[in-house]
């Protein structure tokens, strides 16, 4: 007997892609005795034989060792190892998968999914964010699909989803509107229009930017704390240089800075 | 429809054209023994019957919806999934063991047999995998939605010693499915026990 519905797709293990989208939503990993990392519970189902197990497995060590270069982060992830094809999802986002070859591309923590071992997955120096490095396939998802743009460019910070090959991603902020005493009230209260798009981050050089098509973030992951040592961006603790307010960013504008602008 | 008559979800309908009439059907439109069995089952539903001459559409906080036709078959949904169906198909309640407790959607769930249409909900569209002989599947129980035809399911634990020590695979419970027959499968997981280890 012959189940289904007229003009609804079936899949089987034959007719799923490998290594390839099912729908937007859903991508389709090959494994044949090879292992690939994911983060936990985006399997949403296999056909074959695969296990699963956790970073910590004593027999995946070598494969830690030479791959996973994030070790306080290590329990979100799981490697899937056998035979099979196995789907992976993440609460209905888009996902996509991307090529590296010999390549670098750093991505916000949440939106990685699954990665091929021949990449090294390493913590990035910018907070919150992740750097695969080598030859191989990861998949990541993006609430809405993932646009590719060319620097020099200002993205909107929440729209950033990750960038290839450029190394300078810098904070840039619109002066000439936030400056003065005006352009201060104007930031610190909305009133007399705040377009809200006064800060970007400003990308240059050779490379490739991911954004994706909405400004929603992704939930935040956790990437793991960074080793307490002075001069490690995001460490605690450690030596921060002058005297500033605890805390809070300083921009342009806010209140502490009026005394200086006034030559005070 | 002309004359004839679907059931659904009560409240569901978001617009019609034509004359329609809505009627509730209490305690999931079975009689008086459904209705009871549903209340021991923890499967209530409330439906309601519509029947009329037009076309009426029906929606629930945008989810996916995913048709289903049966031509004789069963289809096992959870009744959380199951947005509207044909007036002829009967809806029953099952048993469905610890894969149920797993999805933290209790031990029985809700059957959809006979030949007609069904109509069932997903977060993001479903994807339908087919399991033969030669291919059995393993689906997460977060993802779960729907199965239909002739399958049997077993309940995988992989929970070891490494589960309790924050170790464990991230897949600790699946549901293996081994027959004939298709499984539908959406592309987020419901959060579950299972999703914690």
């Amino acid at each position: 007997m012959t189940y289904g519905t007229p003009g609804v797709v079936v899949h089987d293990p034959m007719t799923l892609p490998a290594d390839d989208n099912v729908n937007s939503y859903t991508f389709c990993v090959e494994l044949k005795g090879t292992q690939w990392f994911l983060q936990k519970g985006k399997m949403i189902a296999y056909y074959g034989s695969i296990d699963f197990n956790g970073i910590g497995h004593g027999r995946l060590d070598r494969l830690v060792r030479t791959s996973f270069h994030s070790p306080l982060h290590a329990s979100d992830w799981v490697v899937a190892e056998g035979s099979g094809k196995m789907l992976l999802a993440d609460r209905a986002f888009d996902v996509n998968s991307y090529d590296l070859d010999q390549g670098n591309l750093t991505i916000r923590a949440g939106n990685l999914l699954a990665f091929q071992p021949s990449l090294a997955l390493k913590q990035s120096i910018v907070p919150g964010f992740l750097t695969l490095i080598g030859t191989g396939t990861f998949v990541a998802a993006s609430n809405g699909p993932v646009v590719f743009m060319e620097p020099p460019i200002r993205v909107d910070p929440q729209a950033l989803v990750g960038w290839a090959d450029c190394p300078s991603p810098c904070h840039h902020y619109d002066h000439g509107y936030m400056t003065g005493l005006m352009g201060g009230l104007r930031a610190m209260t909305g009133l007399g229009g705040a377009s809200g798009e006064e800060h970007q981050f400003e990308f240059v050089g050779a490379g490739t930017v991911l954004l994706q098509s909405t400004e929603t973030l992704m939930a935040e992951q956790a990437t793991g704390a960074v080793p307490q040592q002075a001069g490690v961006p995001g460490a605690r603790g450690g030596h921060t240089g002058p005297a500033q307010q605890p805390g809070t960013p300083r921009l342009p504008g806010q209140l502490g800075d009026l005394q200086r602008r006034f030559g005070l | 429809m002309t004359g004839d008559a679907v059931k659904a979800k009560n409240g569901s309908m978001v617009a019609y054209d034509g004359q329609m009439a809505f009627k509730k059907l209490s305690g999931g439109g079975e009689g008086l023994r459904g209705m009871v069995t549903r209340r021991i089952t923890g499967e209530q539903m409330t439906v309601m019957e519509v029947s009329g001459h037009g076309t009426c559409w029906f929606a629930d906080r945008a989810s996916e919806i995913n048709l289903v036709s049966l031509q004789g078959d069963k289809l096992y949904v959870e009744s959380s999934n199951l947005l509207a169906t044909d007036a002829g198909l009967r809806t029953g309640t099952s048993f469905t063991g610890l894969r149920g407790a797993s999805q933290g959607n209790g031990l029985f769930t809700t059957t959809v047999e006979g030949s007609g249409q069904a109509a069932i909900m997903s977060d993001g569209p479903a994807v339908v995998l087919r399991v033969s002989a030669q291919y059995p599947l393993t689906v997460d129980p977060g993802a779960y939605v729907a199965h239909q035809g002739n399958l049997r399911q077993s309940f995988q634990s992989g929970v070891t010693f490494r589960t309790l020590v924050g170790e464990g695979g991230g897949e600790a419970f699946q549901i293996r499915f081994e027959g004939d027959g298709l499984v539908y499968v959406q592309p987020s997981e419901r959060n579950t026990v299972a999703g914690e280890v």
